[in-house]
């Protein structure tokens, strides 16, 4: 397996790997620094073929990415030493009044962990904010919602939709199969080239509304895969349901 | 080629300043990180031509390709203050990033597509824009002779998985060829072009 992964490089450099692959081979090369040598390598690369092939951008190009960026806001920054980051962000427990009673302490424990090891963190909170109105449809009409269908099988369909200042997301989905006992449906963001957890949902009779508060979390994509109950801190399964911002 | 010269030649030309070139853009994005638009302006400039470019290689309808364009921009600008110089040079995070929106750009139309099964496409409207290649023959040239040191093969390979924004599962089916054999031709022939280019992570 791991033999087979390190010859994908090349292919994931151009990403030229399908998305299961995909997901397999980010999972696997940042901890191989042979990979991850060779990835960084071939990427260089890559981009003089992208120089080979420079057309001038049309002028009003530039004034709509200046236009934009002013109205954008920047992710925060990576922290080296995400122990550190998880403390200085999340002072004690005045943030925790957020999560009721409702999930374990089990899963708090996990929603930390998971903090500390991704380093963004992606806790999950269930429609408990508002009690006026619903929260998702609140959501939904945040300026900056944007909604990404998921691609999915047959039956069954999901979307994300995500305001990024907000910094929550909510899943909306009909026909989804029961993940099965002990087990959840996962959301992951991912974002240049690596996943974040974004949170965890169960549909009710197939159904599934319901409001995710993200920590500072990005996304250009969103995945959704079948974990273990209290969630993973990477994906474990396959990615059932897929979708680009 | 059986002189020493192709890979002596591209190496000791290694672009007369394009190392300042690299060392201005990483200071540029460690200014943008901190929110300076100007800064992001000028990597703009430097770069803002890679990045149509490759985008319009790989979706090739101008507007879409306008549009691809800008989000790779304002991601670009997102994701700036995460940028860690350590791992690669400025222009190849912005490669990968704008290479990666073009190609999911044109796969999720393709899965629309075929969830849908929409019979016809109309094409863009021909003579709507010049695209007016940069005039950057050295960068050119050194690409040129060192995908020529490639088999042919090979160059099919990583041009149709790069250019094309094909998969190499794709590659193999357009070159009716086993997806493994198609897999080592990206990889020998990338390598190649790496060893050729002298690029240096």
């Amino acid at each position: 397996m791991t033999d087979d992964l390190h010859h994908l490089t090349a292919a994931y450099s151009l990403d030229a790997l399908d998305p299961h692959e995909q997901e397999a081979f980010e999972a696997h090369y940042p901890s191989c620094e042979a990979c991850a040598t060779e990835v960084a390598e071939l990427r260089e690369t890559a981009a003089v073929l992208a120089s080979a092939v420079a057309v001038a951008p049309p002028p009003k190009l530039r004034a709509a990415v200046m236009a934009g960026i002013a109205v954008t806001r920047q992710s925060a920054p990576t922290v080296p030493d995400p122990r550190v980051a998880v403390a200085e962000i999340r002072p004690s427990n005045g943030s925790r009044s957020r999560f009721t009673g409702r999930f374990p302490p089990r899963f708090l424990a996990l929603a930390a962990a998971i903090a500390i090891v991704a380093g963004v963190a992606g806790g999950l909170w269930a429609t408990v904010g508002s009690r006026s109105g619903d929260p998702v449809d609140d959501l939904i009409a945040a300026p900056d919602a944007v909604t990404t269908e998921l691609a999915s099988d047959g039956g069954s369909s999901l979307r994300v939709v995500w305001s990024a200042e907000r910094d929550q997301a909510a899943v909306i989905g009909t026909g989804l199969t029961d993940p099965g006992t002990g087990q959840t449906y996962e959301l992951w963001a991912s974002l240049d080239g690596a996943v974040a957890p974004a949170g965890l949902f169960a549909p009710v009779g197939g159904e599934v509304r319901m409001l995710l508060d993200l920590d500072d979390l990005d996304a250009e994509g969103w995945g959704v895969t079948v974990e273990p109950e209290g969630g993973s801190p990477q994906p474990t399964s396959e990615i059932l349901y897929f979708g680009t911002l | 080629m059986g002189e020493v010269s192709p890979i002596r030649r591209l190496r000791s030309q290694a672009a007369p300043g394009q190392g300042d070139e690299a060392t201005r853009l990483t200071e540029l994005m460690i200014r943008a990180g901190r929110g300076d638009e100007q800064a992001f302006g000028e990597i703009y400039d430097l770069v803002g031509g890679l990045v149509y470019g490759i985008v319009r290689k790989v979706v090739r309808d101008p507007a879409q390709s306008q549009e691809v364009a800008q989000e790779v921009f304002l991601e670009i600008w997102r994701l700036a203050p995460r940028h860690d110089p350590s791992k690669g040079s400025v222009k190849s995070w912005v490669a990968t990033i704008a290479h990666r929106r073009a190609v999911d750009r044109v796969r999720s139309e393709q899965a629309a597509r075929n969830r849908e099964e929409r019979q016809h496409r109309l094409d863009p409207p021909p003579g709507d824009e010049v695209a007016e290649e940069i005039d950057d023959r050295f960068e050119h040239d050194r690409v040129r002779r060192a995908l020529s040191l490639l088999t042919d093969v090979q160059r099919e390979a990583v041009e149709l998985a790069y250019y094309g924004g094909y998969t190499y599962r794709e590659v193999a089916a357009l070159l009716q060829a086993p997806q493994g054999t198609i897999k080592t031709r990206i990889r020998d022939g990338l390598i190649r072009l790496r060893d050729q280019l002298g690029v240096i992570a």
